[in-house]
């Protein structure tokens, strides 16, 4: 009996040990070595510094600038993507004659990797020689800056990355209406429910996890997004698209500064915590309200 | 930009892979992607006379600089020698990537083997770290056909006839014709310090860093740096005579097609131009009117790794690839860059082909290297200061206000420094 009570854990055991591998430790490591600074100078050397790195973040003016361009993005780029994966799953389930390969013509982003997008993009949009500012011409409007313009360089990364992660959440929503029993749409229906009527009082409240689960995912992965400002803006025009992942990532990688750069991963774990656990706490199944 | 992904791949690759070379007893030896060619052969002989095997592992110039910063921070013990970007000596001198050359090349006198200029760049605290591969130096490319359309003279390649910008701006602003998609003038490295130090400096800013190398305060915000930024500004946002948007290394396509009528960028730019067809000349670089002509300069050394354990033989392969005078003079050849190498700098002196183009430029760029060069600022935070400052002109080619974006900048860099201090 009592080794019964064992078994789940056993089964669990291997996920849990990845889990803390793989998640709990990097992130504790993470924590320990924002706790030092390595200095090239007469006293140089490896040594531990508390929580100055912390400090020196809070003081620097690039830092602030960096959580503005994060909340920023987060504030635009999840709610347009969410919007639009929802109004394409919407559309794709309908049941017509070519709808395998209307569906599988929307996927094809997800195959093409996100440098590869990244370039095509970069190209498309370059001021000069660019195809969009040539299709903006045809239909005369002046040709527009895009990545190199303080205004709009946040878009245009926006605009990348939603172009190669819509379809990719569009497939859990989509997975999530197939879920929904059909006799409730007919029940409706009788009642004298129109589209929007049925949108609002069955689609919606049964794809309310499915919607968080990809809501708290969509998030963590755009607080991570760094690809195009590696490739295209290095965080530029004037930080506008130096989003902290950018920043720790150019503290660690070009400037060898490693405890500023975990010290900023440190507080961006905790933020994206923060904010999935705001996610979660209004959205998040209440007792009562969807049965 | 392909390019650029593709070399992000394969930076992850060598960062996934940091013992790839520990299979074999061979020593390796970091280098660009550029110089494998013409520098495997004499690789190969090196290890015919020693006896010491070379593996030589390749990058592009960003990924190589990234690499040596991951095996760096690995401490691996399985790298020889390293190419060195000659700004970085201090930096990596100081955070122990390289290790002195200096007893390898006791009693020797530097200056007779190589050009004085290119000594300093590879000495840091009094002493040799690492000695020079190769040179480099910037001049005027000027496109024949479009400053004929303009009515404009061909700028000189003698030095009482050498143009200013204020006179190559007025004249770029006759060539550019934004309709057909012809700018009056566009940089090689654009937005990078290496070829913009030349502005400031010719306004009597200086480098951008004091004198011991640690600090920035009031180094980039003064008049000589406010002049240059604000040139740098109006070039494309006042007089729209140069292109925004286009990255270094896409200039120089642009030069080639015939759209730009003054290039300024690296001499080895010829071979490039003259298969393109375009119908080019080339002249003294430009400086400010009342101030010093200056260019930048300077380019790749090689250096003992940090972290090696075979440092004799790595020594040993160093002064074979940079001391030699056989290889100074085939590595001009082929690879076409200036050298360092007092022997193939007389070889161009002397020698007759260097009369004719393309080889003819090659004389110029020497003559600049000699007499306008100065070298990039001496710090061992040079990774940080470079970053930062090449983001600031960029954003100031965006339309950024020069005075609060070097203010900023600035104040980045000093903050940066204080853990060489």
């Amino acid at each position: 009996m009592r080794s019964d009570k064992h078994v789940p854990y056993l089964f669990l055991a291997p996920a849990l040990l990845g889990l803390v591998l793989f998640r709990l430790y990097p992130i504790f490591l993470a924590l320990w070595e924002s706790l030092f600074v390595t200095g090239f100078g007469p006293a140089g050397g490896r040594s531990f510094v508390g929580l100055e790195n912390f400090q020196f973040l809070f003081e620097d003016f690039v830092f602030w600038r960096s959580v503005k361009a994060t909340a920023i993005l987060t504030i635009i780029i999840n709610p347009v993507q969410i919007a639009l994966a929802l109004g394409l799953a919407l559309l794709l389930q309908r049941k017509s004659r070519n709808i395998r390969l209307i569906r599988s013509l929307f996927l094809l982003p997800i195959g093409v990797a996100l440098p590869i997008a990244t370039v095509i993009w970069g190209l498309m949009l370059n001021p000069n020689q660019g195809l969009i500012n040539g299709m903006l011409d045809v239909i005369g409007v002046s040709p527009q800056p895009f990545l190199t313009s303080e205004a709009q360089a946040i878009w245009a990364i926006v605009l990348i990355a939603t172009w190669k992660g819509v379809a990719f959440w569009m497939l859990f929503l989509l997975a999530g209406l197939e879920d929904i029993p059909k006799s409730l749409y007919e029940a409706i229906r009788v009642d004298g429910a129109n589209w929007f009527g049925r949108l609002r009082y069955v689609t919606m409240p049964l794809l309310r996890r499915t919607l968080l689960f990809v809501l708290v995912a969509d998030t963590a992965a755009n607080f991570v997004l760094i690809v195009p400002m590696i490739i295209l803006t290095q965080g530029g025009p004037r930080q506008t698209t130096n989003v902290l992942m950018y920043e720790a990532y150019r503290s660690g990688f070009i400037f060898q500064d490693f405890g500023r750069s975990m010290a900023i991963v440190t507080l961006l774990t905790a933020i994206t915590l923060a904010v999935i656990a705001l996610q979660v706490l209004v959205l998040g199944d209440r007792r009562g309200q969807d049965k | 930009m392909i390019r650029k992904s593709l070399s992000i791949a394969t930076l992850a690759f060598a960062a996934m892979s940091p013992a790839h070379a520990q299979e074999s007893d061979d020593l390796s030896l970091l280098v660009g992607i550029w110089a494998v060619e013409p520098l495997t052969p004499w690789v190969e002989q090196f290890t015919e006379e020693t006896g010491i095997g070379v593996e030589i592992q390749s990058f592009p110039f960003r990924d190589l600089l990234q690499t040596i910063e991951v095996r760096g921070s690995a401490k691996a013990d399985d790298v020889g020698a390293i190419f060195v970007d000659a700004p970085l000596v201090p930096s990596y001198a100081v955070r122990g990537l390289i290790q002195p050359m200096a007893k390898y090349l006791e009693g020797a006198d530097l200056e007779e083997i190589w050009a004085p200029a290119t000594v300093d760049a590879g000495s840091w605290d009094g002493m040799m770290w690492a000695p020079p591969l190769n040179n480099s130096s910037q001049v005027l490319y000027y496109n024949r056909e479009l400053l004929r359309a303009a009515e404009i003279q061909d700028p000189s390649s003698e030095e009482s006839g050498r143009i200013t910008w204020e006179e190559l701006v007025e004249n770029a602003k006759k060539i550019t014709d934004s309709e057909q998609g012809i700018w009056g003038m566009v940089f090689d490295q654009i937005s990078r310090y290496y070829q913009l130090q030349a502005l400031p400096e010719s306004a009597g800013g200086g480098s951008g860093v004091s004198d011991d190398g640690l600090s920035v305060e009031g180094m980039l915000t003064n008049d000589g740096w406010m002049k240059a930024t604000q040139f740098y500004y109006d070039l494309f946002n006042t007089w729209n005579i140069a292109p925004k948007g286009i990255a270094p290394g896409q200039t120089a396509e642009l030069f080639a097609a015939g759209k730009v009528g003054y290039f300024v960028g690296g001499h080895w730019n010829v071979s490039a131009f003259q298969e393109a067809g375009i119908d080019f000349g080339m002249a003294l670089h430009p400086y400010f009117e009342g101030g010093t002509p200056v260019t930048g300069t300077n380019s790749w050394h090689i250096g003992i790794w940090g972290h090696t354990n075979r440092a004799d033989e790595a020594a040993q392969l160093v002064k074979f690839l940079t001391a030699s005078p056989e290889v100074a003079l085939d590595y001009t050849e082929k690879h076409g860059q200036l050298p360092a190498h007092t022997a193939a700098l007389l070889n161009i002196d002397i020698s007759p082909k260097y009369n004719n183009m393309p080889k003819a430029g090659m004389k110029l760029a020497t003559y600049e290297a000699a007499n306008s060069a100065v070298t990039r600022a001496r710090t061992p935070a040079f990774l940080e200061f470079e970053e930062i400052v090449n983001n600031s002109f960029e954003d100031i080619r965006n339309g950024g206000d020069p005075a609060t974006v070097m203010g900023e900048a600035e104040q980045r860099i000093q903050s940066a420094m204080r853990r060489y201090r």
